[in-house]
């Protein structure tokens, strides 16, 4: 039987060295010899590292739990400036519009909301002592939001265009058709009382009218989506989606006639 | 002293439903928290605490809302008033029976508050009232027992 002796091992490897050197040194072998070798490197890398691994194991724990504290950290501080340059690109539009605006306006920061699901109300921190007073109208830089309906002294109630009492009169920046905006307590708003051959469309730009005293005229209220005739058949209404986004208002300006 | 801890717990609750409660709104519609604080006043404490306890729910409901002042308070401490009249009779000790308990309440106070709502020259349409009776009561029911655990646990209630 053949048996495996040092001598007979020898000569193969130092031709498997000498080959190995040749396929090396040699440019033009070079890279087939890489392919060939990519593999047991790969393997003996994998080896190399799993060992540094299990030797230095507790070095590298101590490590993982100093760099994840450091990356909740980061994480953290990475949060915080995002919110503070979301809050910053919401204020500048909201200082361009003051500025842009003839309107004088008073900016109010938005601290809660109605405690019941009756209406859609929300409480900003200014009151009377700034200048408001019941009835004024309150916009955003997109458009209409509400109309303060209880000034205290240093708070206001704002009942907001989606709310069922609240309605102001509009009309379709295109056509100049007239109509009554209400609130549904949804997302959406409806325009009622318009003639059945009103010349009103999906995607038109509804805006203030005027004719309610409290809202200056041309101000956005939102864009139609849908037309609909009414169940009695004698009259039409538009569903519109308001301008400003009511579910995520933070800051509101009140407009001071 | 447990019940101005739970006296804290319903202020707390308050404040929760006039600014966070509108992150878990289903269709504009938000879970009545102080309501269900009054109902585990009524049926966990004496008929004096159960009834002054929903009164101060109530009145804290009040100041938050735009409904006439006072309109809460006085449904709430209705409210505790019956569910006490009700344990006398029937035992109100299950989680189930608390459940229905609880959606019959919340479905009695919207129908309540629309009518007091109509009668002080509010608008309310039929589909508004159906969402908010029908959607709020079973949203107030999903959040009545986690109101009650977080009562079990602030040891100011025996479960």
């Amino acid at each position: 039987m053949f048996k495996l002796k040092k001598k007979n091992l020898v000569y193969p490897a130092l031709s498997v060295i000498f080959l190995l050197f040749l396929f090396a040194a040699t440019p033009a072998l070079r890279k087939p010899a890489f392919k060939v070798l990519k593999y047991p490197l790969t393997l003996a890398a994998l080896i190399g590292r799993e060992a540094e691994g299990l030797i230095f194991y507790h070095r590298n724990f101590i490590q993982n739990e100093k760099l994840r504290k450091e990356a909740d950290f980061l994480k953290h501080k990475l949060n915080d400036a995002e919110e503070a340059a979301i809050e910053n690109e919401r204020l500048r539009g909201l200082l361009s519009f003051k500025q842009k605006t003839p309107l004088k306006v008073i900016a109010a920061r938005v601290i809660g909301r109605s405690a019941d699901n009756w209406f859609s109300v929300v409480i900003i921190d200014k009151g009377s002592d700034s200048g408001i007073k019941n009835g004024f109208a309150v916009i955003n830089y997109l458009g209409l939001a509400g109309r303060v309906i209880d000034a205290g002294y240093s708070t206001s109630r704002v009942m907001l265009i989606n709310d069922p009492s609240f309605s102001v009169s509009a009309l379709a920046q295109r056509s100049r058709q007239e109509g009554l905006v209400s609130g549904t307590l949804g997302r959406s708003l409806i325009m009622k009382y318009l003639p059945k051959d009103s010349d009103i469309k999906v995607s038109d730009t509804i805006v203030t009218s005027g004719l309610t005293e409290a809202y200056p005229k041309g101000l956005t209220i939102g864009t139609v989506t849908a037309v609909g005739e009414e169940f009695s058949g004698l009259s039409r209404y538009a569903t519109i989606e308001p301008a400003v986004n009511l579910s995520s208002i933070e800051e509101l300006l009140i407009i001071i006639p | 002293m447990k019940k101005l801890i739970f006296a804290g717990i319903i202020v707390v609750l308050a404040l929760s439903q006039a600014t966070a409660a509108y992150y878990v709104h289903i269709f504009n519609i938000r879970p009545d928290l102080i309501l269900i604080c009054a109902v585990i006043a009524a049926l966990f404490y004496r008929p004096r605490w159960a009834l002054s306890l929903s009164v101060f729910a109530g009145l804290l409901k009040d100041i938050f809302s735009v409904a006439p002042f006072g309109m809460n308070a006085v449904l709430f401490f209705l409210w505790s008033f019956l569910i006490i009249k009700l344990s006398r009779v029937i035992s109100l000790d299950n989680s189930y029976v608390r459940l229905v308990l609880i959606f019959i309440v919340a479905i009695s106070d919207s129908i309540a508050s629309m009518l007091i709502l109509l009668l002080s020259g509010n608008f309310i349409s039929w589909g508004v009232f159906f969402r908010i009776a029908v959607v709020g009561s079973l949203y107030t029911t999903l959040f009545f027992p986690l109101v009650l655990k977080l009562a079990i646990k602030s040891s100011v209630i025996e479960s």
